[in-house]
């Protein structure tokens, strides 16, 4: 990969206007339009991207090498995914290293998934189709379009505020890191890492039923032995040999249908 | 039933859609039954299976990336159900849900097969074909839209007991095979982005994320924060060390 790309063109002017924000808004509704395995949001992050991209790099092996970096795997909540775009418009605005980029990437994807996972799947929803519900529930025609009216309310100010709110914080936090990108991209990688980590502990549901039967008595492979070693002792090792293969140059697709290979036979197997 | 079974199909698709992108949440049991029953001429059943189908996925949402039964023809073949065989709502979920369970597994199929068009992406990227990555995003929204049509389509046309005895003859170890594939396809993802940041000298926090949900069950933003304490820490006191020239980074190109 490009680490410590030099721009062909570093000159740094602010051409990002507010329609070009909201334009981004817009199309941050296409987020998982190309979803897949391999790469995830991916896609969908560059296509949102794509007009400030556009602005930002007039010289095309800079909009290449951009448009390159963005297409790395991504996956975050499609919501909230505006207050990042935010930031990373500010950043390549400014013509930021696409290393630091990267990381701030990756140091806020997780989090913020977290978040919204909380703020919208398990308070906005429940609550905007509870009231719904329990009005068509009675036949009440009102009540699947108080749900829509609820839950878009929130929703849009969500998506149209995180956008200009990461935009503003992206900008003044380039200005004072001016020269010092070298130890910022150093602490969004620690960052980085450290969520990397627990993404693989938190998001990897890989586990085992087994039960070993030794003279009587039942032993419970997953959480007698496995957890006893080592709690999530699995998606550790299965992200750890994805890597290993990917470091051989095995392609991506090749490990996805790896993975598909191994549920079947391990459910025909009952040993997954 | 031809036309209706086909506008059922259309609106299948458009809530497909709205599942993944858009997010207006029109995919929802509540609103979908409401149209559902507009299409086969029952409003009020439409209504009141929407929101019973509503009530049971409410807990069922993408938590941290996990696919639960598929909301969308759960709700629309569920409710179709519900009218067209004249049953209790509560009878008509009963087929509505392996059904959704199996629509999901063939979702796990199509994210599969979509993931070598990602390097057609990069080439396009790599072109500065703007058109091209916006043709594969659109490709993507019109896959979704005809596997949803066709996915509601067959059900409502061909009736429910064909429905039934379909999801009876597909085998468990297929549907819960891909579910279980489905789970584990995070860590290739996590892989790439390793093989992309990872240096020796980030090791230690890789490992501290790591033990941090897998043995204290942290929350991701929590964790977050420690790795923002730490980096912190490692920046003021570089600082204090080096006045002003950071130390030397050791690069190991192993990347």
């Amino acid at each position: 990969m490009e680490s410590n790309y030099t721009y062909k063109d570093p000159s740094t002017n602010n051409v990002i206007t507010k329609k070009d924000l909201n334009k981004m808004t817009w199309r941050s509704l296409f987020l998982q339009a190309s979803f897949n395995y391999e790469r995830m949001q991916a896609g969908g992050w560059l296509y949102g991207l794509l007009p400030g991209l556009k602005k930002i790099h007039k010289n095309k092996e800079d909009l290449s090498n951009s448009m390159n970096m963005h297409m790395e795997f991504f996956n975050t909540h499609p919501f909230l995914v505006t207050f990042i775009m935010g930031i990373v418009i500010a950043m390549e605005e400014r013509k930021e290293e696409p290393d630091t980029i990267r990381a701030v990437k990756v140091a806020t994807m997780g989090p913020l998934g977290g978040i919204g996972d909380a703020i919208c799947w398990l308070t906005l929803l429940p609550i905007a189709s509870g009231i719904g519900a329990s009005m068509a529930i009675k036949g009440n025609i009102a009540g699947p379009f108080i749900f829509l009216i609820i839950f878009n309310a929130i929703h849009f100010v969500l998506r149209f505020g995180l956008m200009n709110y990461g935009y503003s914080t992206g900008v003044s936090a380039v200005k004072q890191l001016g020269e010092q990108t070298k130890a910022f991209s150093r602490a969004a990688s620690i960052v980085g890492l450290t969520v990397v980590g627990a993404l693989v502990a938190s998001y990897i549901s890989l586990g085992t039923p087994v039960v070993i039967t030794a003279g009587g008595a039942d032993i419970k492979l997953q959480a007698e032995v496995l957890d006893q070693i080592m709690p999530k002792l699995l998606p550790a090792l299965y992200t750890f040999w994805m890597y290993k293969l990917l470091k051989k140059d095995y392609s991506p697709i090749v490990l996805i249908l790896l993975t598909v290979v191994i549920g079947i036979v391990g459910r025909l197997l009952t040993i997954l | 039933m031809l036309g209706k079974s086909l506008l059922i199909a259309l609106w299948a698709g458009i809530a497909g859609i709205d599942l993944f992108n858009g997010l207006f949440h029109i995919h929802r049991p509540v609103f979908t039954g409401m149209i559902v029953g507009l299409i086969l001429g029952d409003m009020k059943t439409g209504l009141i299976t929407g929101a019973t189908l509503e009530l049971i996925w409410m807990g069922a949402v993408p938590l941290a990336g996990a696919q639960p039964p598929n909301v969308v023809i759960g709700g629309i073949v569920g409710t179709a159900f519900a009218i067209l065989t004249k049953q209790d709502p509560k009878v008509a979920v009963g087929i509505a849900v392996p059904f959704a369970v199996a629509v999901q597994g063939a979702i796990t199929l199509i994210f599969t097969a979509f993931s070598p068009v990602m390097h057609k992406a990069d080439e396009y990227a790599k072109n500065t074909d703007i058109k091209g990555i916006e043709r594969i995003n659109y490709l993507g929204m019109l896959i979704l839209f005809i596997f949803y049509a066709i996915i509601a389509f067959l059900p409502v046309y061909f009736g429910a007991e064909a429905a039934e005895s379909v999801v009876a003859k597909m085998p468990e170890w297929l549907i819960g095979g891909l579910e279980v594939a489905g789970g584990i396809m995070p860590a290739i993802g996590f892989a790439m982005l390793l093989k992309i940041m990872y240096k020796k000298e980030y090791m230690a926090f890789l490992i501290i994320g790591f033990v941090l949900v897998a043995y204290f069950e942290l929350p991701i933003l929590g964790v977050a924060l420690l790795g923002l304490a730490i980096s912190l820490y490692d920046y003021y006191s570089n600082k204090i060390k080096g006045k002003g020239s950071h130390r030397k980074e050791a690069r190991t190109n192993g990347i």
